[in-house]
Formats: C-alpha cells, sequence, structure tokens
C-alpha cells in the first residue's frame, strides 16, 4: 500500500501542473484585467492610456501570458504565494486568515451530516416501506433538489429576524472571543449547509444498506441465528459504509473551498467568499491558489477513498 | 481679480454666442453627430413616468447636467415626452430605421435592466432600433478610449449609446471631461472648449454663475449628452441614533456631519454602540479617490478643513487657519498644535508636504484633488517625473502654503476632502503601489475615531480617539459590517437591529428600509446625475 501511496502522490505533480495551466489560462482568456477591476469606469474615465499602463506595469501585467505564468509558477515552487493584486495582502496570510473559518464551517457541516446521514439512512432502510421511510425519502429529495441559499434565506428570516434566537450573520460578535461566543454563530450556517449534504449522505445510505442487506452473507449470518442488531450494525452496515464513504470523501474538498453561497448568504469570512471577489476582481495569484488548494484537495481526497475503502472492504487490494 | 473678471467676460460673450446657434446638422458620417437625432431621443423617453414608476418617485427628472439651484438658468427645454416631436426630428435628419443603436452600460443591478428596457420600447415607438448591453471585463477601456484625433477621428469604441453617471464634488466636473481630447464619446470643439474654461476661470461663485447658464444654454440644444435623472442619496438611521442636531448633506464625500456629538441609545451594558457599514472586506482603501463612500474615510482620517453638507467650505478641521491670497493664487494652512496621528506620533506639515507629493504620484485619485495638486507650481511636472521638487510648496514651522500656477477653483474643496496620511509609516512605499503597502490592513489616521479591531471581511471596531483635537467622541464603539448599499446584508442586518447608520442611492434598499419601524430615511439631493453619452464620432 505504501508503494501505492508514494506513487499516488507523485502522479499528483503532473496533475497540478496541467491543472494549474489551465486555470492560469482560463483567467487569461476572461475579459478585462486586475486593472480594470480595481478602478470604477467612473474614474476610469479620467485616467489617460499612459496611466493605465503604468499602472499595468506596476502590476506585472504587461508581461507576455507565458512569462507571468512562469514567473508565478517559479514563485510558487519556492514558497512564494505571491500577494493578492487587490491589496497588497499575501495570500499566504490570506489563507491563514480564511481558512480556519471556511474549516470550521465545513467540519461541523460534514460532521453532522455525515452522522445523521447514516443514522437516518440506516433506519430507513431498516423500516424499508413504513411511513418513516417515506417520509425520510420525501424529506431527503426535499433536502437535495431545493438550494441551499432559499434554505439559508428561509431560516435567517425565522430564526434571526422573526424569532430573534441567532445572529444574522458574521462569525463573531465584535468584544467575544471564546469558542463559546462562537457557537451561535455557526449554528445557521452549519445546519444550512450540512441539510443538502445530509439528504444525499442519507439516500446514499439507505440505498446501500438496502443492497447490502440482500447480499448473501447476511442470509448467513441470520441463519447462524445472530442477533438483527448484531446483523445490521457489523454486518451490514460495514459494508454499506463503502459507497458512503466514497461520497464523503469527495466532499473533503469543501474544507478548502468552502460553501460559497452559505457564506455570501450568512456573511461568513471564509475562503469561499475570499474566491468570488478575487474571480470577480481578477486577481490571479489569489485566483490560481486557491482553485490549485482545491484541486489539490480533491485529488487527495481521491486519494485517501482508496486507501480508506481498501481498510473498511478486505475485498479491494490497492495495486 | 483680472481672472475673475476675464472669466465673467469670456462667459458672458459665449453666452450670447452660443443661445440657440446650434448647427442642426451631423458633423461627420455618423447620424447621432446630428443634434435633432439627440433631441429626437430626448423627446422619445418619458423620463417622468421613469421617475414616478421605475424609479418608484425616489429621483428627479433632469433638465441639465446641474442638479437644480442657483447655477441652473430659467427656461431649460426639459424635453418634455413628445414622440411626435421626435419623430418630425427624426425625419428631418433623414434617420435610417434599419440602423439599430447598440447601447452599453456596467451597472450589475435589476435597476437598470428594467431601465434599458424601458428606453428601448420608448425609442422603438418613435422608429428607432436599439439593443443594450452590460459591459463586462475592462470596461473603462470600452468605454473611455479615445480617439487618435480628438476632432474629427474615427471612435475607437464600438458602442452608440451609453448610460452612466456623473458624481461630481464640484460642478465643473459635469463640463470638464468634455474638453477637446477628454472623452471617447464627443468630438472636440472650440466653443464647447471656450465654456468649459469659462467655468473653471474663477473662484467665485458668483463670478461663475454667468458662464455656468452659458454652457447649460449651449448644452440644452446640443446634448453632447441627454441627462436623464437626478439621482437621489438616501441616509438611514435607526431610531437609537441621536445626531444632536448636526444635519445631513452629501454623504458621498466628507462633510462635518459632527460625529463626535452622536449619541447612542445606551445597549443593556450601558455601552453606546453604532452599527454601520462599509467596512472593507480584504483591505481598507486609500481615502484619495473615492473620497467619502467608506466609513473609516469618514471618521479615521481628519482634513485640513471642513465642509458643509453641500461641501462648501465651512471651518477647519486639522489646519488652526488657513488664508488663501488676494489673487486665488495661493492657500496657506496652519496646523493645529499639537496634533497627533491615533499613534501618538507628532502629526506636521511634513505629513501634509508628503501625502500632496505622493498623491500626485498615484494614477487613481479623484480628478477634483488631481487638478489641484497639478495647478501648484510645479504639480504637473513632479506627476509627469520630469522634476523631483515642487517649488509651489514651502513649509515654514507649523505652516504649509501651496502656491498654483493657474487658478483652480476647487482648491479649497480638495482640502476639505483630501486627508493627509502618515509619512513616516509609508514612506519608501512607490506611489503606484500605495494601495499594497501593509498599512491598509490597520491604518493609522487622525480623526476622531481610530480603529481598534479589524476582523477582514467580518467587522471592524472602531472607538474614540482620546486626544482628538476636536474633543472626544461621545459614542463608545463604532462597528462596521463589510455591506454595502444595493447588498441584502445591509437589509438584513438593518432588521435585526444592527444597521444605526448608512447611506444607499438603490431605491429597492430604500423601500425595505422605510418599511422597518424602527428606522428613518432621509433623503438628500446630492450632484449625481444619470444620463445617456452619444458617440458622436465617426465610425471605422
Amino acid at each position: 500500500m505504501l508503494t501505492y501511496v508514494i506513487r499516488r502522490i507523485l502522479i499528483l505533480i503532473p496533475m497540478l501542473l496541467t491543472i494549474s495551466f489551465l486555470v492560469y489560462t482560463a483567467l487569461e482568456l476572461t475579459p478585462g484585467d486586475a486593472v480594470s477591476a480595481l478602478i470604477n469606469p467612473e474614474v476610469a474615465s479620467r485616467l489617460s492610456d499612459a496611466q493605465f499602463a503604468e499602472l499595468r506595469e506596476a502590476y506585472g501585467l504587461n508581461k507576455p501570458f507565458i512569462v507571468r505564468y512562469g514567473i508565478w509558477l517559479s514563485n510558487v515552487m519556492q514558497g512564494n504565494f505571491g500577494h493578492s493584486l487587490a491589496g497588497g495582502v499575501p495570500i499566504s496570510t490570506i489563507f491563514l486568515d480564511r481558512l480556519p473559518a471556511t474549516l470550521e464551517l465545513s467540519l461541523v457541516a460534514l460532521l453532522f451530516s455525515t452522522v445523521l446521514g447514516c443514522i437516518l439512512g440506516t433506519y430507513s432502510a431498516l423500516k424499508r416501506g413504513s411511513i418513516t421511510d417515506s417520509s425520510l425519502t420525501v424529506v431527503g429529495m426535499i433536502g437535495v433538489s431545493i438550494p441551499e441559499f432559499f434554505f439559508g434565506l428561509v431560516a435567517l428570516l425565522i430564526f434571526a429576524l422573526n424569532l430573534g434566537w441567532l445572529p444574522v450573520g458574521g462569525r463573531l460578535l465584535p468584544g467575544y472571543e471564546t469558542i463559546w461566543d462562537r457557537v451561535p454563530h455557526i449554528i445557521m450556517p452549519a445546519m444550512v449547509l450540512s441539510l443538502m449534504m445530509t439528504a444525499g449522505v442519507m439516500r446514499y445510505a439507505r440505498s446501500s444498506m438496502l443492497d447490502a442487506l440482500t447480499r448473501e452473507f447476511i442470509t448467513t449470518a441470520r441463519s447462524k441465528g445472530l442477533p438483527e442488531w448484531r446483523i445490521n450494525l457489523l454486518h451490514g452496515f460495514r459494508v454499506a459504509l463503502t459507497p458512503v464513504i466514497v461520497l464523503i470523501g469527495f466532499r473533503l474538498p469543501l474544507l478548502i473551498g468552502g460553501s460559497v453561497i452559505i457564506e455570501q448568504v450568512f456573511q461568513w469570512p471564509g475562503i469561499g467568499n475570499e474566491f468570488i471577489g478575487a474571480v470577480r476582481g481578477s486577481d490571479y495569484p489569489l485566483v490560481m491558489m486557491i482553485a490549485l488548494f482545491s484541486v489539490f484537495a480533491v485529488l487527495m481526497a481521491s486519494l485517501i477513498i482508496d486507501v480508506l475503502t481498501a481498510l473498511i472492504d478486505p475485498r479491494v487490494r490497492l495495486s | 481679480m483680472l481672472n475673475q473678471i476675464s472669466g465673467i467676460a469670456l462667459a458672458a460673450g459665449l453666452f450670447m454666442s452660443s443661445a440657440g446657434l446650434v448647427s442642426a446638422q451631423a458633423i461627420n458620417d455618423e447620424p447621432l453627430s446630428d443634434p435633432r437625432v439627440r433631441q429626437a431621443i430626448a423627446y422619445a423617453i418619458d423620463m417622468d413616468t421613469i421617475v414616478d414608476t421605475l424609479l418608484e418617485g425616489k429621483a428627479i427628472a433632469a433638465d441639465s447636467m446641474l442638479p437644480n439651484g442657483p447655477h441652473k438658468p430659467a427656461g431649460l427645454n426639459a424635453y418634455a415626452y413628445d414622440p411626435d416631436k421626435a419623430r418630425e426630428l427624426l425625419a428631418a435628419a433623414n434617420w435610417d430605421s434599419d440602423r439599430e443603436l447598440d447601447m452599453v452600460y456596467y451597472y450589475g443591478d435589476q435597476l437598470t435592466a428594467d431601465l434599458m428596457a424601458a428606453v428601448q420600447a420608448y425609442l422603438s415607438d418613435v422608429g428607432v432600433k436599439m439593443t443594450y448591453r452590460k459591459l463586462e471585463g475592462d470596461v473603462g477601456a470600452q468605454l473611455t478610449t479615445r480617439p487618435t484625433n480628438p476632432v474629427d477621428g474615427i471612435s475607437n469604441i464600438d458602442w452608440d449609446l451609453g448610460y452612466g453617471a456623473a458624481a461630481a464634488t464640484a460642478l465643473q466636473e459635469y463640463y470638464n471631461p468634455y474638453k477637446t481630447g477628454g472623452t471617447s464619446h464627443t468630438p472636440g470643439n472650440a466653443e464647447l472648449d471656450g465654456l468649459i474654461d469659462a467655468i473653471n476661470a474663477t473662484a467665485d461663485p458668483d463670478a461663475q454663475r454667468p458662464a455656468y447658464f452659458a454652457i447649460q444654454e449651449y448644452w440644452n440644444t446640443n446634448l453632447d449628452a441627454l441627462p436623464l435623472y437626478y439621482q437621489q442619496l438616501f441616509i438611514y438611521e435607526s431610531n437609537k441614533l441621536n445626531r444632536n442636531g448636526h444635519g445631513y448633506g452629501n454623504e458621498q464625500y466628507n462633510y462635518d456631519f459632527g460625529i463626535v456629538d452622536w449619541t447612542m441609545e445606551p445597549d443593556a451594558n450601558g455601552k453606546q454602540i453604532m452599527y454601520t457599514n462599509t467596512a472593507p472586506p480584504q483591505f481598507f482603501e486609500l481615502p484619495w479617490a473615492n473620497l467619502g463612500i467608506w466609513i473609516t474615510s469618514k471618521i479615521v482620517f481628519d482634513k485640513l478643513l471642513s465642509a458643509d453638507g453641500s461641501l462648501a467650505v465651512n471651518g477647519s478641521q486639522l489646519a488652526e487657519s488657513y488664508s488663501v491670497g488676494a489673487d486665488g493664487m495661493s492657500v496657506s494652512f496652519t496646523l493645529k498644535d499639537g496634533l497627533t496621528w491615533h499613534d501618538g506620533s507628532a502629526l506636521t506639515v511634513a505629513d501634509v508636504e508628503w501625502s500632496v507629493k505622493t498623491a500626485l504620484r498615484v494614477p487613481n485619485i479623484h480628478a477634483v484633488v488631481a487638478n489641484t495638486f497639478t495647478s501648484i507650481d510645479g504639480g504637473q511636472a513632479y506627476r509627469d517625473g520630469t522634476s523631483d521638487e515642487i517649488a509651489g510648496i514651502a513649509t515654514d514651522g507649523n505652516t504649509i502654503t501651496f502656491t498654483m500656477s493657474k487658478l483652480d477653483p476647487n482648491m479649497l474643496l480638495t482640502f476639505t476632502q483630501f486627508p493627509p496620511l502618515p509619512m513616516e509609516l509609508l514612506k519608501g512605499t512607490d506611489p503606484i503601489e500605495l494601495q499594497q503597502a501593509a498599512y491598509w490592513q490597520n491604518p493609522i489616521g487622525s480623526g476622531p475615531f481610530r480603529i481598534e479591531e479589524v476582523q477582514m471581511n467580518d467587522f471592524v471596531r472602531y472607538v474614540p480617539f482620546e486626544n482628538y483635537h476636536g474633543g472626544v467622541a461621545k459614542i463608545d464603539e463604532i462597528v462596521a459590517f463589510p455591506s454595502l448599499d444595493g447588498d441584502g446584508n445591509l437589509l438584513k442586518n438593518a432588521g435585526a437591529g444592527k444597521m444605526d447608520y448608512g447611506f444607499t442611492k438603490n431605491v429597492a434598499d430604500v423601500a425595505a428600509l422605510e418599511a422597518m419601524d424602527h428606522m428613518r430615511v432621509i433623503p438628500a439631493d446630492i450632484p449625481y446625475t444619470r444620463m445617456i453619452w452619444f458617440n458622436k464620432f465617426a465610425r471605422k
């Protein structure tokens, strides 16, 4: 397995290089640049071409595309992630500032949705055809099909504006610094984010569990007279977990990319919000680094899924 | 005085020559260069109905670039909706009904899209086809790339009509860009240049008036750009805020709004906390371009002078006193004794001098500020990089004097809006990269509030500056969130009681805020004119 993991990690390098070039090219093809995004049109109308050229020179935007990409890549390989073109903030600082907020939100949502989704999905499968199963199926379909921003707005209206139980947004209230002060702020965004994820996990867990329960080893276990809970949880659920883990694994990149919509609805100061601003502002060093980290997260998640699958399911062998 | 007299004479002469003497014909092959076509478009659009419906009555139909006030002459043609007249003018101009006009705009709000649809329908009704599109990408270049020849040149832009706005700090700003070579869409002409020179020829408002009358008379017939409506600004406050008698004004700029005296209803802990918006998402903006948009520009940075709500000079801020030379060609400021920055270091004339010099080499500073500083003797050469000294700046003790090489009618206005920055914290920074300095993560200023805590993209806390020269502010804390006008977060925060003060130009915000019992909305007439630009240059 170690050889397999090392080989997979080595394969990441050319993949990351290729993807970084594609993202950089895509950015280059989008209209406008950081200078045009930074200066509003009413101010721009008063600037001369020479002043624009001066600004572009200062931002390093006058160089040919391939030279700029080469400089960026060289810097990144030396550990220099560069700085945001908009405000000059080092990208490492932006990551350090924003990533914890996104990780906090995503981890809570991921944890909550995984546990709840697995429990409800398994329960639904075990009670197949019952009113509970049907109800959970309907709830699951609603959760999957209604966009999260809608849930977010409804939650805000009810719990923040009408009932006043929870804050309308932000990560922290001024003057409050302990971890407990953060709890009221994270409840709504995390719950809304996890709602859709829970529905997905639940649907996956249900069908996977139903599939597992029809296997021969379950029949064998029953014929041995094992208690039902043991059959379901130790034999059925363990097998059913494999596809669920794949699904959860592919959600790991959320930890980096964040949930852009939820961060915007709840004014959550995470990296997803930053990414939107960077794309709008053609802030290519920032877009590149966030995109690269997201891609890295996807590739790593894929590796982790393979390893976990092999650990859980003895039939899977990595080679 | 000589300048004033010559200004009046020039204005009077131009007034006589311009009234009603517009040649009603195209100046090139482009039909939009024919004033009759532009007038027809003006007659075709029912601005009164648009104001009443789309704009919910929260704007004023415009009859001039200048807002209503003493500088507007009587009897301007308001181009009241008259589709028959529009058709008549189009026929006289031999309008080709197969021609399809391309209208561009750059605002992302729904109201603008609705307005475009309405204008399209109105024009269609008189036989003018029009399509519209929002500019994306390098909007500045698409809007403003000027032709090589600014008089008879071939257009370097690919649109026919452009929807935009002018937010003027000084009234001259409405017309100054139209001087020959200044725009991408209006060919230069000597008559207009003369009218523009006349409004800039004196700093005396009474002497400026005839020149403003003349240029508006000219414009009213020529319609080099079609003024559509005057946008209002709306200041909103919660019922917990008390301004204690201080008035309202143009919140997009800096004026003496008396925040030191404001009070808030104390919260459960007895603290007076005021919530507002315009906190930065990633960095604090250099306050030399968008002069008063951000709360930080208003309360963290003091200026040499102060202005009233209409931006007329009404006193001093950092300056103890100031004096203007008899010919209007110099101004001296003596700073108050013992001024300090928020970090306790001394604020001196060296900071002021350094700030002016640095601003000259920052490309995107506000036009009024740039015009004042390049009018300083040696300022233009310093800006161009052909000189490293500015002869027109002299310091003596606590006094700094600026001597102009050309008269700038808005010299004092500039010093009500331009905040000096701390030289010691920024020196050595390339002016072009000034905005990238680490300073802008937590700037040190000189105003009545200092920054206490920054949670970037979450909130900023401001607390009173204990050594403020104008007395310590009564409010214990100001908390700003990173929302702007037209942003759902503004209304959400207001609904939750976390928005006590701010301003918006978005009529949807206004309707929602007015529906909240705990909020009040105060309209303010500001010099902000929405208009349609006509590309009158010949096409490739």
